[in-house]
């Protein structure tokens, strides 16, 4: 039902606004992995775009070496990924705060470069990621931008659903736990290392996906597209939708996708020099940012639920 | 030769890193925060030295100017952005990652703000003495003035502050403050003030990374400049390397970093620019997750 | 559990729907799209901010500078040109995202002069302009892939292919440095592995060459780069490199006295970016510099003259350099490809236009363009100049002397190339 209401929508819509459908999806898949890291088990990384570079080059060497079928290579980009997380995890369990902000961060640098050493990886040109033109059966007018937003929407969707599923279950309790007190919750029972390697293994995983999905609406897979900014664009959205919990994902990714939109109508309004509009976006998100962490650390999800419950408490007293 | 001159380059590189590395070990022993508009002050620290000498004409003024605007700007973000951050997002899960979060929202703010006011284009300051190698045995060395002056400063800042925090009664305000706060209030410290200037102090050295890490280039810089994204990166790294709760370790971290940076790129490959300092990090922390004279309780914040 | 999904998917297709109510619906389709009764729009993507946008960021207000010019001079058929610029970062996702927005949202009829080899690339594999007919025009890059008529049918060339400059410099050592040990610094990617092809195929080796990754380019590893030329006693050293790292070559080579023969590369070699960034003027005295276009001190040119006066009006106190004249010079490339056009213009007759009359264009090149039915290729060489005492590059023996190759195994020749004049006052005819 929800497919055919998205199908619906993809229609109604123009091109433009499907691209940025299949990006917001994209960051989605990305914030929610760093927000199970992050939020749930209290991990700081600022280097997944590192790790969503991984999962792109995965998938787009599947793709043009062994001519694995589409579908299959985003297997793939989750499998490596998520290999590649758990090595990270190992390496980070005995890390904490800053160390692991420290070594997340060089990693964010440091790996897309490595691009440039390997000559399967292309170098900073890159290799192609094509998935390919939609199936003749959907129709003519079913352009490029409209397949890549249902494959992302498709996989966002899949995506959340095992995730929440998996953040109730055990091993979310278990994180949760170990993120306010890893004493209390290794007394408990809860094997720390252990615990927080699976974190990253899955978080990993998931931001394989997202990276490989990301190059697909480019179509080529290059270290350019994975920097340092990308790893705080995505930190950037999981605060502003709510780190520590899955709900308000879909506001966060869209901010972060609409933002020079909106930078651009402000400057507009204003009338102001080249050099402020250029410098908007910018200026605009920093400043976001700090106003989300100062008045709504938690998201804003979070904070209509503790609202509605300090309120539910008043009636009852 | 090439071995003496890549040792050279290195430390030089090094000494630069380590000014950072200790506004990074300032900011985290007095407040317990890693700030990562540590570089954008900087950055913008070195506009107001520019702004100095181009109307003074005197680098020799233009430092110290450049200084204490750094250590105004960094005592105003404290009192402002650190404390309602305190206040409102301290305690929950969000409280290890507010305020990492908060100083990257403060660097882009600071970047867009510089760009804004004073353009994208490259500005230029000139360093103060020659940067002309020294010549010995008829070779040239990559040497000069300059960068001894560089490799000076930051050996005479780190025993000034060393000094501060070891010797006088205000280092022991500010080690205790950071330490336990509670305790340190019941014994009639002003926290607050001492938090401060701690904060202060790191804008001052950072403001001097900045300024020297343009000068030692070919003294551009601009908003974008990569200078400063390097600064940011290796300084942090070089604090991580040396653990983070010591002055001399920072120092040490840079200077490693810096050297072995040095000896990659000359020796094995160029390209490997950027994944040196991951290796670097990386290969430390396993061998000593404290950093190189951390402390191991001291780690987890 | 089943609360919390059915709350995600509620607020994931909340979002998709109130999406799709405020985007727009299709509007009606113009004439041509981009073309109106007054006004044609092009679409610009170029790096505004960024380390990469040394020097670059000026080449909007150049082309906007020339197109200004001609729209008070009755534009094309009346119609005024308007450049819509684009800030990528040099970041290919940024550039493919404000590409589609220029050709979905803006609706400009062609791009210009969009630029960068990797954002061009993924911009092609992404917004597919090929597919969907959008002229590219005059691409701001160097890289001979893009000649590639198969992949890129829409595209069209300006700049001479990196492959041919390393060619043409390539004789040039072959005839005046024969038995000297040569030096190359070159990127690690797209933009080097060109240069190294073209090397090869003049049968130039090197003593020593030494590669920088993209973006790496400071001073603290120029001091790197220095010491393993020196360590190869390197007589001649070619800095194939984008400005950022030439400058911070020469300004670290000036610091520790090393004054090798230097040979810039046209990429990273314009004297008036170098210079501002403080490298003293000194340091280029006698480099060799080559250059498709003339000299940009040249005011006996008469093309250096006119777009020198009007950007000075169009930008007062802006230096007028090598990516100003280039810029203003595919600017008015584009004028008469639209005048050629006709009184009616699409896009396909924009591209016919300049396949059967693209390589008879004005313009300021000194050497032709090859522009055919077959051919997307734009200029083709190169002269060979000096930098001056005040670190100006002119021809060596004080006339153009250019030289055209191809990119692949063809010889280079000395031009005999004529360049047209001008047509009267700058503009179309």
């Amino acid at each position: 039902m929800l497919g055919f209401l998205l199908f619906l929508l993809g229609n109604r819509v123009d091109e433009l606004r499907v691209y940025q459908g299949a990006s917001i999806a994209v960051f989605v898949i990305a914030i929610s992995s760093l927000i199970l890291l992050t939020g749930y088990s209290g991990q700081v990384s600022l280097g997944h775009g590192a790790l969503m570079a991984i999962g792109a080059y995965s998938a787009a060497i599947a793709r043009n070496e062994f001519k694995i079928p589409v579908v299959l290579t985003f297997f793939i980009a989750v499998l490596f990924t998520a290999i590649a997380g758990a090595l990270l995890g190992a390496a980070a369990a005995r890390l904490s705060g800053p160390y692991l902000a420290g070594t997340t961060l060089a990693l964010a640098i440091g790996l897309p470069s490595l691009a440039n050493q390997f000559e399967p990886l292309g170098g900073e040109q890159g290799i192609p990621f094509d998935v390919g033109l939609p199936p003749a059966r959907l129709g003519e007018s079913f352009t490029q931008y409209k397949w890549f937003f249902w494959i992302a929407a498709l996989a966002a969707l899949i995506c959340m659903w095992l995730l929440s599923n998996i953040l109730s279950s055990r091993y979310g309790r278990n994180w949760r736990a170990g993120r306010s007190n890893e004493v209390a919750a290794q007394i408990c029972g809860i094997n720390m290392s252990r615990s927080k390697i699976l974190a990253f293994t899955l978080s990993a995983g998931i931001a394989g996906l997202a990276g490989a999905l990301l190059s697909m609406t480019i179509g080529t897979v290059s270290p350019s597209a994975f920097t340092l900014a990308l790893s705080f664009s995505i930190l950037t959205g999981a605060v502003l939708s709510g780190i520590t919990t899955l709900v308000g994902t879909m506001i966060g990714a869209v901010i972060l996708v609409i933002l020079p939109e909106i930078a651009d109508v402000v400057a507009h309004q204003i009338g102001s020099s080249e050099r402020v509009t250029s410098n908007l976006p910018g200026f605009l998100l920093g400043a976001l940012l700090i106003v989300t962490v100062l008045f709504v650390p938690n998201g804003p999800v979070e904070q209509h639920h503790a609202r509605a419950a300090k309120r539910a408490a008043k009636k009852k007293s | 030769m090439q071995l003496l001159n890549t040792i050279l380059i290195g430390i030089t590189a090094g000494s630069i890193y380590s000014l950072m590395a200790i506004a990074f070990v300032l900011v985290w022993r007095s407040t317990r925060v890693i700030n990562f508009a540590q570089a954008g002050m900087a950055l913008l620290s070195t506009y107001f030295g520019y702004e100095a000498v181009t109307r003074i004409g005197s680098f020799w003024l233009a430092l110290p100017i450049a200084m204490l605007g750094g250590a105004i700007i960094a005592a105003l973000v404290e009192v402002t952005l650190m404390r309602s951050l305190v206040k409102h997002a301290s305690t929950g899960p969000i409280a290890a990652v507010a305020p990492i979060i908060a100083t990257l929202g403060l660097l882009g703010l600071l970047r867009a703000v510089i760009a804004m006011v004073w353009g994208g284009q490259n500005l230029v300051i000139f360093p103060p003495v020659s940067n002309a190698g020294f010549t010995v045995n008829g070779e040239v060395l990559v040497f000069s003035p300059l960068k001894l002056l560089i490799l000076s400063t930051t050996l005479v800042l780190m025993a000034l502050l060393s000094l501060l925090f070891q010797r006088t009664n205000l280092g022991l305000s500010l080690r205790a403050s950071a330490y336990a706060p509670e305790i340190s209030h019941l014994s009639g410290i002003r926290v607050d003030l001492i938090r401060t200037l701690g904060w202060a102090l790191a804008g001052a050295a950072g403001a001097v990374a900045g300024i020297f890490q343009t000068v030692n280039g070919n003294g551009n810089f601009s908003p974008d400049s990569i200078e400063f994204a390097l600064l940011l990166v290796s300084g942090f790294i070089a604090a991580v390397i040396g653990g983070l709760d010591s002055l001399l370790g920072a120092v040490i971290g840079g200077m490693f970093l810096g050297v072995v940076i040095a000896f990659v790129l000359i020796y094995i490959n160029s390209g490997l620019f950027f994944i040196a300092p991951f290796i670097i990090l990386l290969a430390t922390l396993f061998i000593r997750p404290q950093g190189i004279i951390g402390v191991r309780a001291g780690r987890r914040a | 559990m089943k609360e919390i999904n059915r709350q995600i998917l509620v607020s994931v297709s909340a979002v998709l729907a109130v999406f799709g109510l405020v985007a727009q619906a299709l509007p009606a389709q113009a004439a041509e799209v981009g073309v109106s009764s007054s006004e044609i729009k092009l679409g610009m993507t170029v790096p505004m901010t960024g380390a990469a946008s040394l020097g670059y960021n000026k080449i909007p207000g150049a082309a906007k500078a020339y197109f200004d010019y001609l729209n008070e001079n009755g534009g094309v058929y009346g119609r005024k040109i308007r450049l819509i610029v684009e800030d990528d970062k040099y970041v290919p996702t940024e550039a493919v995202a404000k590409t589609n927005k220029l050709i979905l949202k803006d609706k400009v009829m062609a791009l210009f002069a969009p630029l960068g080899t990797a954002n061009n690339r993924a911009v092609a594999s992404a917004v597919n302009p090929a597919k969907r007919g959008v002229p590219v025009l005059f691409l701001n890059t160097g890289f001979s892939g893009f000649a590639d008529l198969k992949k890129y049918p829409t595209h069209y060339m300006v700049l001479p292919s990196y492959v041919m400059e390393a060619k043409v410099m390539g004789e040039y050592i072959k005839a005046n440095f024969a038995d000297k040990k040569i030096g190359l610094l070159y990127q690690d990617d797209d933009f080097g592995v060109d240069a190294l092809a073209g090397f090869k195929t003049a049968g130039i080796n090197f003593a020593v060459k030494v590669p920088y990754a993209s973006g790496s380019q400071g001073a603290a590893a120029a001091a790197g780069w220095i010491t393993k030329f020196k360590a190869a006693e390197a007589d001649v050293v070619i800095l194939f490199a984008v400005s950022s790292a030439t400058s911070a070559m020469l300004g670290v080579a000036a610091q520790l006295k090393y004054a090798p023969q230097w040979m810039l590369g046209s990429v990273g070699g314009d004297a008036v970016t170098i210079k501002a960034t403080g490298v003293p003027a000194g340091v280029l005295y006698n480099a060799i510099g080559f250059s498709p276009v003339p000299a940009t001190t040249d005011m006996k040119d008469e093309y250096v003259k006119l777009f020198s006066d009007i950007y000075a009006k169009a930008v007062p106190g802006s230096a007028f350099d090598l990516n100003v004249l280039l810029g203003m010079n595919s600017a008015f490339m584009t004028a008469q490809a639209l005048k050629a056009a006709g009184p009616n213009p699409t896009r396909k007759s924009l591209m016919a236009a300049i396949d059967s009359k693209g390589a008879t264009f004005a313009n300021a090149a000194l050497v032709p363009a090859g522009y055919s039915k077959t051919s997307h290729v734009g200029l083709t060489g190169y002269w060979v100049g000096k930098f001056s005492p005040t670190g100006d590059l002119s021809p060596i023996g004080g006339t153009y002397v250019t030289y055209t190759t191809d990119s692949g195994a063809g010889a280079v020749v000395k031009s005999t190339y004529v360049r047209p004049a001008m047509p009267a006052k700058g503009l179309p005819n």
